[in-house]
C-alpha cells in the first residue's frame, strides 16, 4: 500500500490543510516588494513549503516525533474572511472559460477514437485544467466559521524601515478595528502568536538604520518575535532566477517578467531562513503547546466516565434552548470548538490518533446538539483522518458519506461543503482504485449549478472511461450530460468539446436516434461559433436520416441548408447520402455494333438479341477478329476487353435514386463525372510510360471535364423527389473525340451551394449489367471505360404507327423508316423479325398503297398461286434488295404488315443489320435493334366444324362459330374464304336472316352454316346440281348481298403469308388427310376505341383456322341415289325401285368394299353392332345437321347405346314390305381416289314409306406397299350401318 | 408504469425500442438503455459469487436513476431484454414474469422465418403483444 500521505489526497491534505499564518504589513513594505514585481506575500511563498523541517513535535503523548514536510499557508488580515460567493462563483467561470478556449485551440484535429484514448496515460486522457478547477472549488470555501483548520495559528506583522515610527505602526498594525471580523466576532481566537518583522530595503540605504530600529523592536516586543529581512539587495535589477520560484505564485504573471529581479542570492537566502526559523521556532513550538494545553483541557471536562455522563446530562437540558437551523452558536472558547481546534492542531502536526480521538469526542456532540453543519465537518475530518491512517477504509468511506449526506441535507448552505467534501472522497475512492464509485460520487456533487455539474459530469465520465474494464457507454452518456450543462451556461466549446468525444462512442452503432441529437448539436454549435465548414461535416452525418420524424426531418435538412449557405462556398460531398443511390441499379447502355433503337430495346436481353441475329451477321467469329486485329494496331492490349463506343455517339446510364427521406427533395443538374483521356495510339508509344501518361491525361481530363470540354456532352436533369420516393434517371455522356472514356461517378446539387459526388467504382461490381454475358469477363474497372472510336454512321429505326394494345387479327399497314444521320451512307440491309406471325416485311412497291383497298381482289389480275410467296416468308432473313443503301442524312421507308396473332403481351423484336461503305472504319457492320411491346387482347372467337353432307358426295357442311370476346367492341363480318382452288364455299342461308345488323356485338355469338364443295371431284364424277352463281368461289361475303365492297384476296400478300405462317403454326402432326381446308375469316372493327393512333379506317381483322377437316371422316363415302316418290299400282304387280350407289375412295390406297343388304333387319344390325364402334355410322338426326365431334378431333361419338336404340326404332316398324332384289351382296375394288357406281334394286309390296337402310358397307383398306405409316386415324376397315333413305311408295290409281 | 422496453442485440445494436410515455423522452430512454448495458456487461462479466447462478437470465435491477428503474434480462443467444419503469416498488418477481413473456413473444417473432436476424424487429404483431404485456405488468403490480 503506497503511504496515504503520498496519494492525490494526501498530497492535497498536506497542501490545503496547513497551520494559517496572518500577514499584517504596511503600505511601504509592499511598495518594496513590488520592485521585483510581488506582493510581499507573493515574495514569500516559495519559501512557506519544507520538504525537509525535520523538527521534533511532541503533543498530547510523551513521545515526540519527527516533522520532515511543512508548509505554512500566508494570507493578509484582510483575506481572511469567507469568500464571497458571486466572486468566487466568476473566478470560477474564468477558470472553465480558460480552459475551454485553450483545449478548444488545440483540438481542431478529429477527436480520437476511444481504443486510442484508452491505450494512453490517464494523465493524457484527463484535462489538466480538472485538477485546477477542483482546487479552487475546494479554496472557496477557505475560512469557514465551522473548521478551525484556518484559523490563524501566527500573525506576522511587517513594518518596512522607511516607515514613520515603526514602533507605533507595529502596534498600530494589530489593532482590533482592522483584524478580520472572523477574529472579532469570537469565531477565531485572536490571541494568537505574534511575530514582527522589519523589512529593510537595500536600495534605500544603509542598513544601519533597521538593526538599530530592530533593537528598538527587540526591547518592546520581546527579543525572539522580532526579525530584520533586508531586501533588494541587488543594485541594478537584474538578476535572474532559475527556475523563477515565485512564477507559480503570481498566476497572472506575464513569461517577460522578471521577478525577483532585485533579490540577490543573499536576500533569497535570508527569506529562506526566515521562514524556517519562524516554522520550526514560532510557529511549530506555539502549536505543540497549545495542542497540549487543549488536551489538558479537554481531557478534565470531557474525558472519563463521570464528565462523559455529565455532558450527556447537561446537552439533554440544552436542547430545548436552541433550535436554530445550524444548531447553536459556538465561539471559540466554547469546549466544542476547543475540542476542534485541538484536532484540526493535531491534524495539522500529523499527530493523527490524537485529532481522531478529537474529532470522535466532538462528533456526538455536535450530533447531539444538532449543529449539522459542524457534525458533518468533522466527519468530513474524521475521514480524512482514517484515509491519512490508512487504518480502515470502510471507516473513512462511511465518515465521507455522512458527511456528504448531512452536508447536502442542509440545503443550498451546504452545498459547497458537499461538493468539497465529495471531491475528497472521489480522490480518497480513486486511490484505493474503485473508479466506478468515484464516478458515481462525481454524479452525486452535481448541484443546482449547471457550470459546476457539468465539469463534474464530465470528470464521471472520464471516471466511466478509466475503470476497468471500461464503461464506454456511460463514458458517453455523461459526455452528452455534461455538454448539455455547458451548452446551458453557454460554455460552448466545452459543449463542442464533450460532444465531440461523445462522437467516438456512438460512431459505428445503430444507436441512431442518439448519434443524430450529438451530430447535430455539435453542428449547431460549430455554427454558432462560426465555424460552418465544421458544422457542414456534422450535419452531413445527419442527412439521411429515415429513422426520424417528419419534423425532425425537415429541422436537420433545413439547418444544414442554412449552415452551407451561410458558409458562403459550394460544399462537394464525396457520398452525400441525400438522395441515396441504388448502386446495384446502375445499368450502362452503350452502342458498339450494336444499336439500338430505343431504351426498351436497349433492355431486352442480349442472348434474344444474340439468337436473333445469329445468322444475319456475317458469323460472330469472323467478325469479331475482324475489327479486333484491326482495333489491337490501334488499341493498347490493357484496353483491348475495353468496351467500344463511338464518338458522337451517346452512352446512357440509369441511375436509381432514392430519397430515404419522407419530406420532399429537390436535386439539381445530375449528371456524370467523365474522364476523356486523349488517343490510344500515344499510349502505345511506349508500353512503361503509359501508365504515368494516363495519369497526366486523366488530371488534366478531370479539370477539364469540370470546364465543361467540348470534347465531352454531358446530360443534366433536374428532378424532385416525394418522400420514399425512388426514381431511376437516365443520364448520358457523349464523346466528340477518340480516347478513352472513363465513367467516374455521377454528381448533383443539393440545394445551390451542396454538391454530391458518387463513384461507381469504389462500390462492388454488379452483375445487372445490360451486357451481363459479356461483363462477366471483365474486371470491374473495365465496364465503366470505353474506348472511344472515330463517328460512324448510325441508323435510327422508327416504325410508324405501331399499336401498342389491339385486338387478335387487326391486320395493319405500317412503315418502317429508317434514317441515316451520319455523312456516310449504309449498305447490305438485312432485317429478321422474331415473330413473323406479327410482323412481315412487305414490297417496296406496297409502301404508299391505300390500305385496305390494297388487298381487295383484283380481277384481272392472273393468281399466279396462292402459295407464291411462301419461300420469301420461310426465309428468316429479309434482304432489303442490293440497290437500296441509305444515303446519308436521308431516310428510307420500308412498308411492313403487322397482324396480332395471338392474345397475350408480345414483345417483338426487330433487328437491322447494315454496313458501312467506308471500309476504313474498325467496325464493318452494325445492327440496328428494335424493340416493340404490345398488348393484344382476344377479338373473336372463331371455329369450324365439318361434316359431310349426307346427301352428296365431296359436300360437306361447314359450321361456323364467332363469339365475340371483347367487352364493348362491335365487329362487322366480312368475308369467309376459303385458302386454295380446290374448295368452293357457298351460304346455306344468307347472313340477313341470322343477322341483320351484319355486326356481331360485345359477347354476341353467331353460327353459320356453309356448303363446301370439293372442286377437284367435279372433274371425275358429274356434279349433279351445277349451280352457277357458286361456281369458282372460294370466298363468301357475309356482308350484304348489296355491299359493293371488295372482298379481300387471301391468296396474295400479306395475307397469304400471314396465313403461311399461321399454317406453320398451327400444323398438325397428321399428315395425308386429304380433306383439310383452311379458312380465313375477316372482319371489320368499326371504331377503335381501343387505339387512339389507329386511322379512322376500320381495322381489318382476320381469323386463320388451319387444317380444318371431318373429325371422323372414313376413307369411304358413298351414296345412295333414286327416286324419292314413286307411283306404282300395287294391284297389278310389285313394285321395283332402282337406286344407284356411289361409292368413292378418298385414301390412298386400293379399297375393298362389301355391300351386303339384307331384308330382316334384325340380323345385320346384330353384325353391325358386333363391330361397334363403327365411324361412320350416322346417329339420330337433328335438323339436317349431323352432330359430329368437333374438327381436328378424333373422338368417335358413336355408343353402344345410340346404336342400340337405333335398332330399336328400326325394329318396331320392320315389318318389312320390301325387299332388296338383285345381288344381296356385293363385293368391288375400288382404285385410290376413285368413285364406282354400283345399281341396288328394291321391290316393294305395298304404298308406304320406307327406309332402305338396313344395308351394311364393309369396306377393307388395301394397305399401301410403300407407305406403312397409316396412321391411327385412318382406319384400315370398317363396317358401315347404311344411311336411312326415305322411299315413299305411292298406290297409283 | 413500464415507460420503456428495448431489445439490444449481442452486439449492442438496438433491435427493438419502444417508450409507452406521452412525453417526447424518446432521447433519454434512449440513453438510459445505451447506459445500461454497461452494467449488463459488467454483471455477465464479474458474477457475483453469491449471486444468481449461471444458467439465470433474469439480472435484476441494473440500476435506479433519479425517477427510474432499470432491470435487464439477457438470453441464451445474448440478446439483452432492458426493462425502464418508474414503480419505485416493483417487486422482482413481477420483473422476472413480465421478462419471461416479454422472451416468449420475442422468440416468436424471431422465429419468423422473414425476420433477418441481427436486423430490426419490425413485427407489428410482436409490438402489438409487446404493448399488452407491458399494460398488463401495469395492472398486475397495481392490483
Amino acid at each position: 500500500m503506497v503511504d496515504p500521505a503520498n496519494t492525490a489526497l494526501g498530497k492535497m491534505l498536506l497542501e490545503e490543510i496547513t497551520p494559517v499564518v496572518m500577514v499584517l504589513c504596511t503600505p511601504l513594505v509592499e511598495e518594496s516588494c513590488l520592485k521585483n514585481g510581488l506582493s510581499f506575500i507573493q515574495m514569500l511563498s516559495p519559501f512557506c513549503n519544507f520538504t525537509n523541517i525535520d523538527v521534533p513535535v511532541r503533543t498530547a503523548s510523551d513521545q515526540p516525533y519527527r516533522l520532515q514536510k511543512f508548509k505554512l499557508r500566508l494570507f493578509y488580515a484582510s483575506d481572511i474572511r469567507q469568500p464571497n460567493l458571486e466572486v468566487a462563483k466568476e473566478r470560477l467561470k474564468q477558470v472553465i472559460t480558460q480552459a475551454g478556449e485553450k483545449d478548444f485551440s488545440e483540438m481542431l484535429s478529429d477527436p480520437p477514437q476511444v481504443n486510442d484514448l484508452l491505450s494512453r496515460p490517464e494523465s493524457e486522457i484527463v484535462p489538466s485544467w480538472f485538477q485546477f478547477f477542483n482546487k479552487e472549488l475546494v479554496r472557496t470555501l477557505c475560512f469557514s466559521d465551522h473548521e478551525a483548520f484556518d484559523h490563524p495559528v501566527a500573525c506576522l506583522l511587517v513594518v518596512s524601515s522607511k516607515d514613520e515610527e515603526p514602533i507605533n505602526r507595529f502596534v498600530d498594525l494589530f489593532n482590533t478595528n482592522k483584524l478580520p471580523s472572523l477574529l472579532n466576532d469570537g469565531a477565531m481566537d485572536p490571541k494568537v502568536l505574534k511575530h514582527y518583522l522589519l523589512v529593510h530595503d537595500n536600495q534605500d540605504g544603509a542598513s544601519e538604520k533597521a538593526t538599530k530600529l530592530l533593537t528598538q523592536m527587540k526591547s518592546t516586543f520581546g527579543p525572539n518575535d522580532c526579525q530584520l529581512l533586508c531586501i533588494n539587495s541587488s543594485q541594478d535589477g537584474q538578476n535572474h532566477h532559475q527556475g523563477n520560484p515565485w512564477a507559480p505564485f503570481k498566476s497572472d504573471a506575464l513569461p517577460t517578467e522578471n521577478l525577483g529581479c532585485f533579490l540577490n542570492i543573499d536576500d533569497f537566502n535570508e527569506i529562506k531562513d526566515l521562514m524556517q526559523e519562524l516554522s520550526s521556532k514560532h510557529i511549530i513550538p506555539f502549536m505543540e503547546q497549545k495542542i497540549r494545553i487543549l488536551n489538558q483541557q479537554v481531557s478534565a471536562t470531557r474525558k472519563g466516565f463521570r464528565n462523559q455522563i455529565k455532558n450527556l446530562w447537561w446537552r439533554k437540558g440544552k436542547e430545548d434552548a436552541s433550535d436554530s437551523p445550524n444548531g447553536p452558536v459556538y465561539t471559540f472558547s466554547s469546549v466544542e470548538s476547543q475540542i476542534r481546534i485541538l484536532g484540526d492542531y493535531a491534524f495539522m502536526l500529523r499527530d493523527y490518533e490524537l485529532a481522531l480521538s478529537n474529532y470522535r469526542l466532538i462528533s456526538t456532540d455536535y450530533k447531539l446538539d444538532k449543529a449539522w453543519k459542524r457534525y458533518a465537518g468533522v466527519q468530513e475530518m474524521m475521514g480524512l483522518t482514517y484515509f491519512l491512517l490508512d487504518q480502515s477504509r470502510k471507516e473513512a468511506e462511511y465518515c465521507m458519506e455522512n458527511a456528504f449526506n448531512t452536508y447536502l441535507k442542509l440545503g443550498s448552505a451546504g452545498q459547497q461543503n458537499a461538493t468539497r467534501c465529495g471531491l475528497w472522497w472521489v480522490e480518497m475512492l480513486k486511490t484505493r482504485d474503485e473508479i466506478k464509485e468515484a464516478a458515481t460520487v462525481y454524479f452525486r456533487i452535481c448541484s443546482e449549478d449547471p457550470l459546476h455539474s457539468a465539469v463534474m459530469l464530465e470528470q464521471a465520465s472520464f471516471c466511466y472511461l478509466l475503470s476497468k474494464p471500461p464503461m464506454l457507454h456511460k463514458y458517453g452518456f455523461h459526455l452528452v450530460l455534461s455538454g448539455d450543462h455547458y451548452k446551458k451556461c453557454d460554455q460552448i466549446k466545452h459543449a463542442i468539446r464533450t460532444y465531440r468525444s461523445a462522437v467516438s462512442v456512438y460512431k459505428g452503432t445503430t444507436w441512431s436516434l442518439i448519434k443524430d441529437h450529438v451530430h447535430f448539436h455539435i453542428g449547431q454549435w460549430y455554427a454558432f461559433l462560426g465555424m460552418y465548414d465544421v458544422a457542414v461535416t456534422h450535419m452531413l452525418e445527419l442527412l439521411a436520416c429515415s429513422h426520424q420524424s417528419k419534423t425532425t426531418q425537415e429541422l436537420f435538412l433545413r439547418d444544414f441548408l442554412q449552415i452551407v449557405q451561410k458558409t458562403g462556398k459550394t460544399f462537394e460531398v464525396l457520398k452525400l447520402q441525400l438522395p441515396a443511390i441504388n448502386i446495384s441499379s446502375l445499368k450502362v447502355i452503350f452502342e458498339d455494333h450494336r444499336t439500338y433503337a430505343s431504351a426498351a430495346a436497349a433492355s431486352v436481353k442480349e442472348s434474344v438479341w444474340r439468337s436473333l441475329e445469329e445468322d444475319m451477321i456475317p458469323s460472330l467469329s469472323t467478325a469479331k477478329s475482324n475489327w479486333l486485329e484491326l482495333q489491337s494496331k490501334l488499341v493498347p492490349k490493357k484496353y483491348k476487353e475495353s468496351n467500344i463506343c463511338v464518338a458522337g455517339e451517346a452512352i446512357k446510364v440509369d441511375v436509381e435514386f432514392k430519397n430515404p427521406l419522407e419530406i420532399s427533395i429537390t436535386i439539381l443538374s445530375v449528371s456524370l463525372i467523365c474522364e476523356l483521356s486523349a488517343n490510344p495510339e500515344e499510349m502505345n508509344s511506349d508500353g512503361n510510360g503509359s501508365n504515368i501518361e494516363l495519369q497526366n491525361d486523366q488530371n488534366k481530363t478531370s479539370t477539364s471535364t469540370r470546364d465543361i470540354d467540348s470534347s465531352l456532352i454531358l446530360s443534366e436533369v433536374d428532378l424532385s423527389l416525394e418522400g420514399g420516393e425512388t426514381t431511376l434517371v437516365q443520364l448520358t455522356v457523349t464523346p466528340r473525340v477518340e480516347g478513352i472514356l472513363k465513367i467516374v461517378g455521377v454528381k448533383w446539387k443539393l440545394s445551390s451551394s451542396v454538391v454530391g459526388f458518387h463513384n461507381f467504382e469504389s462500390n462492388p461490381l454488379n452483375k445487372n449489367v445490360a451486357k451481363g454475358r459479356r461483363k462477366a469477363k471483365y474486371s470491374p474497372d473495365n465496364y465503366l471505360k470505353f474506348i472511344v472510336i472515330k463517328s460512324l454512321p448510325k441508323l435510327e429505326g422508327i416504325i410508324h404507327s405501331l399499336p401498342e394494345k389491339t385486338y387478335v387479327g387487326d391486320l395493319r399497314h405500317l412503315v418502317l423508316e429508317l434514317s441515316n444521320r451520319s455523312k456516310f451512307p449504309v449498305k447490305n440491309l438485312k432485317m429478321k423479325i422474331n415473330n413473323p406471325r406479327f410482323l412481315n416485311a412487305g414490297n417496296q412497291r406496297e409502301l404508299n398503297v391505300e390500305f385496305p383497298a390494297c388487298l381487295g381482289k383484283k380481277t384481272n389480275v392472273v393468281q399466279s398461286g396462292g402459295l407464291s410467296n411462301i419461300n420469301k416468308v420461310l426465309q428468316n432473313v429479309f434482304l432489303f434488295p442490293e440497290d437500296i443503301s441509305v444515303q446519308e442524312e436521308t431516310s428510307l421507308s420500308w412498308p411492313l404488315w403487322f397482324r396480332a396473332a395471338v392474345p397475350g403481351n408480345i414483345s417483338l423484336c426487330v433487328t437491322i443489320y447494315y454496313e458501312m461503305e467506308d471500309v476504313s472504319n474498325i467496325m464493318k457492320y452494325r445492327t440496328l435493334r428494335m424493340h416493340y411491346n404490345l398488348q393484344v387482347l382476344p377479338s373473336l372467337d372463331v371455329s369450324f366444324e365439318l361434316s359431310p353432307c349426307p346427301s352428296r358426295l365431296q359436300e360437306f357442311l361447314l359450321r361456323m362459330d364467332v363469339v365475340n370476346k371483347t367487352s364493348s367492341e362491335c365487329f362487322r363480318v366480312h368475308q369467309l374464304s376459303s385458302v386454295g382452288k380446290q374448295w368452293e364455299i357457298s351460304l346455306l342461308q344468307p347472313v340477313d336472316s341470322i343477322l341483320p345488323s351484319q355486326s356481331l356485338f360485345a359477347g354476341q355469338a353467331l353460327s353459320c352454316f356453309f356448303k363446301l364443295k370439293d372442286r377437284r371431284k367435279s372433274s371425275t364424277s358429274e356434279d349433279s346440281i351445277p349451280s352457277p352463281s357458286l361456281l369458282l368461289q372460294s370466298d363468301v361475303r357475309l356482308g350484304p348481298q348489296g355491299n359493293s365492297e371488295a372482298l379481300f384476296d387471301v391468296h396474295s400478300s400479306p395475307l397469304a403469308d400471314f396465313h403461311n405462317s399461321e399454317r406453320l403454326h398451327q400444323e398438325m402432326p397428321l399428315q395425308g388427310n386429304e380433306y383439310k381446308v383452311d379458312f380465313v375469316f375477316i372482319s371489320q372493327l368499326l371504331k377503335g376505341d381501343i387505339d387512339s393512333g389507329a386511322p379512322n379506317t376500320p381495322l381489318l381483322i382476320s381469323h386463320h383456322a388451319c387444317h380444318c377437316s371431318l373429325s371422323s371422316m372414313s376413307s369411304i363415302s358413298w351414296l345412295v341415289d333414286g327416286p324419292q316418290t314413286v307411283q306404282h299400282n300395287f294391284s297389278a304387280s310389285l313394285c321395283e325401285v332402282n337406286l344407284r350407289m356411289a361409292i368413292t375412295n378418298s385414301s390412298d390406297a386400293v379399297a375393298s368394299v362389301h355391300i351386303s343388304t339384307f331384308d330382316s333387319p334384325s340380323s345385320g344390325i346384330q353384325s353391325s353392332d358386333a363391330s361397334a364402334p363403327q365411324p361412320g355410322s350416322p346417329p339420330e338426326n337433328q335438323a339436317g345437321w349431323c352432330d359430329m365431334s368437333v374438327v381436328n378431333d378424333m373422338k368417335v361419338i358413336t355408343s353402344d347405346v345410340l346404336a342400340t336404340r337405333f335398332t330399336k326404332s328400326v325394329s318396331l316398324e320392320s315389318v318389312s314390305q320390301f325387299i332388296w332384289s338383285g345381288s344381296s351382296s356385293t363385293k368391288l375394288e375400288l382404285q385410290p381416289r376413285s368413285t364406282a357406281e354400283i345399281p341396288l334394286q328394291i321391290s316393294v309390296f305395298a304404298p308406304g314409306i320406307y327406309d332402305l337402310s338396313n344395308y351394311v358397307l364393309n369396306w377393307n383398306l388395301m394397305p399401301n406397299s410403300e407407305e406403312g405409316n397409316q396412321g391411327e386415324a385412318n382406319k384400315s376397315s370398317g363396317v358401315c350401318q347404311g344411311y336411312p333413305y326415305y322411299l315413299t311408295v305411292i298406290q297409283s290409281t | 408504469m413500464i415507460v420503456c422496453v428495448a431489445v439490444v442485440g449481442y452486439q449492442n445494436n438496438p433491435l427493438y425500442i419502444q417508450s409507452f410515455t406521452d412525453a417526447d423522452d424518446a432521447l433519454k430512454l434512449h440513453h438510459i438503455v445505451h447506459c445500461s448495458l454497461d452494467v449488463v456487461d459488467e454483471r455477465v462479466n464479474n458474477p457475483k459469487k453469491s449471486g444468481p447462478p449461471l444458467n439465470e437470465t433474469f439480472l435484476g435491477l441494473l440500476y435506479p436513476t433519479e425517477n427510474y428503474k432499470v432491470y435487464g434480462y439477457l438470453t441464451n443467444t445474448k440478446v439483452k431484454f432492458i426493462l425502464v419503469t418508474t414503480d419505485l416498488d416493483v417487486r422482482d418477481a413481477d420483473v422476472r414474469n413480465f421478462f419471461k413473456r416479454f422472451h416468449a413473444v420475442y422468440v416468436d417473432a424471431v422465429s419468423n422465418p422473414f425476420h433477418v436476424p441481427g436486423k430490426k424487429i419490425t413485427s407489428r404483431t410482436f409490438a402489438e403483444r409487446v404493448s399488452t404485456i407491458v399494460k398488463s405488468f401495469g395492472l398486475s403490480s397495481a392490483g
